[in-house]
């Protein structure tokens, strides 16, 4: 059982875990000397899968390094950014969550329970 | 799409029954408008439109998913919506279902 | 990737100004007593410039996005001469160059910049109170 929007959120949810994991890992790293930080990108991925009408199939999760200019020894993780993004990806993870709840409940509903 | 035929034929009979009944008698406030009606459209409201919340919602949802939702109470409202009309097409649906079959059980 | 909100954007943006502005304040505290011979410049205090983001995709037009670091702007580096034979880098007339920073405004701009951070990341935890209070409409 699966349509559109089921598909869009799981596929949502995939992506953002994947960048909270890399997020953490990057804040972990904040001191280690020549540690270049890692983003997660799956937004335009995902647009495209919808688009083609296979949300989950169609979706490639990539990650690469930042780009951000390294400090003295080496490292480009900047702390602020990480930590603002963890809230960011936190809140839109708590969003994809909810939506998939609604539909399961409209779902339900419909089915009489 | 058969839902859509019921809740259409509920939602007119639902409209009728309201214009049958009198108008509910005002209190001491002058209100501009009698308490009735307005609920009475919002629940034939919600009928006719089932098919455009549920899209509404869903359309949504995949904006939620892919980032470009810009205001999040769009989506949780449109959701709400789109819940509250399914249970009320589904309320109305199990009444209608019961008193056809309350009718048939009737022995002369 | 864009905030969920556009207040947090906006506070992205300003924790980085901030924290900026301090790193610029810690050199110049770090650097106060930096002596130069008396022939060269003294040590010329950081100064950060920050301007306005305006670009859209916020809420309202004329609403911006907060602020930006446009560039680090050096103070005067003429500095004081200050009279010290027995210093290494004297000079025939025994004049030494030391930077003239105040550390007065250094300390007060510190206080203003540790407290700008703190309210942006105030700013931050509203907006996620709000983000989850609306997460909840219509919710049992």
């Amino acid at each position: 059982m699966q349509d559109l929007a089921l598909g869009a959120l799981h596929g949502a949810l995939r992506g953002l875990s994947a960048r909270q994991r890399v997020m953490a890992d990057n804040v972990a790293n904040v001191e280690t000397p020549k540690f270049l930080a890692s983003q997660v990108d799956f937004e335009d991925s995902l647009r495209e899968a919808i688009a083609g009408g296979d949300p989950l199939g169609g979706l490639q999760v990539t990650s690469r390094h930042s780009l951000a200019p390294t400090g003295p020894n080496g490292n480009n993780v900047s702390l602020d950014e990480e930590m603002l993004g963890l809230v960011d990806t936190g809140l839109r993870y708590q969003l994809a969550v909810e939506g998939m709840n609604a539909k399961y409940r409209l779902l339900r509903t419909a089915m009489g329970r | 799409m058969a839902v859509e035929a019921i809740t259409g034929a509920i939602a007119s009979a639902v409209r009728s029954a309201g214009t049958a009944l009198p108008s509910l008698p005002t209190t001491g406030a002058q209100a501009a408008a009698p308490s009735g009606e307005g609920f009475r459209d919002m629940v034939v409201g919600a009928l006719d439109d089932l098919q455009g919340l549920h899209g509404t919602a869903d359309s949504l949802a995949v904006q939620a998913a892919t980032g470009d939702l810009a205001d999040v109470h769009e989506y949780t409202i449109a959701a709400t919506q789109a819940e509250l009309a399914t249970q009320l097409t589904v309320a109305v649906r199990d009444k209608a279902v019961e008193a056809f079959n309350d009718i048939m059980r009737m022995q002369f | 990737m864009s905030a969920v909100f556009s207040a947090l954007e906006s506070s992205r943006n300003g924790l980085s100004v901030y924290k900026t502005w301090l790193d610029a304040i810690a050199d110049n505290i770090a650097n106060v007593n930096t002596v130069r011979p008396a022939g060269e410049d003294a040590f010329a205090a950081r100064y950060v410039v920050a301007e306005a983001v305006d670009y859209g995709g916020a809420a309202a037009p004329g609403i911006g996005n907060g602020a930006r670091v446009q560039r680090v702007a050096f103070g005067s580096d003429e500095g004081r001469l200050v009279y010290s034979p027995g210093h290494p880098y004297a000079d025939a007339e025994g004049m030494i160059r030391v930077p003239d920073i105040d550390m007065n405004e250094q300390m007060t701009s510190m206080i203003v910049a540790q407290r700008s951070y703190q309210a942006n990341v105030s700013v931050v935890e509203r907006a996620r109170a709000a983000y989850e209070a609306a997460l909840r409409i219509g919710s049992r």
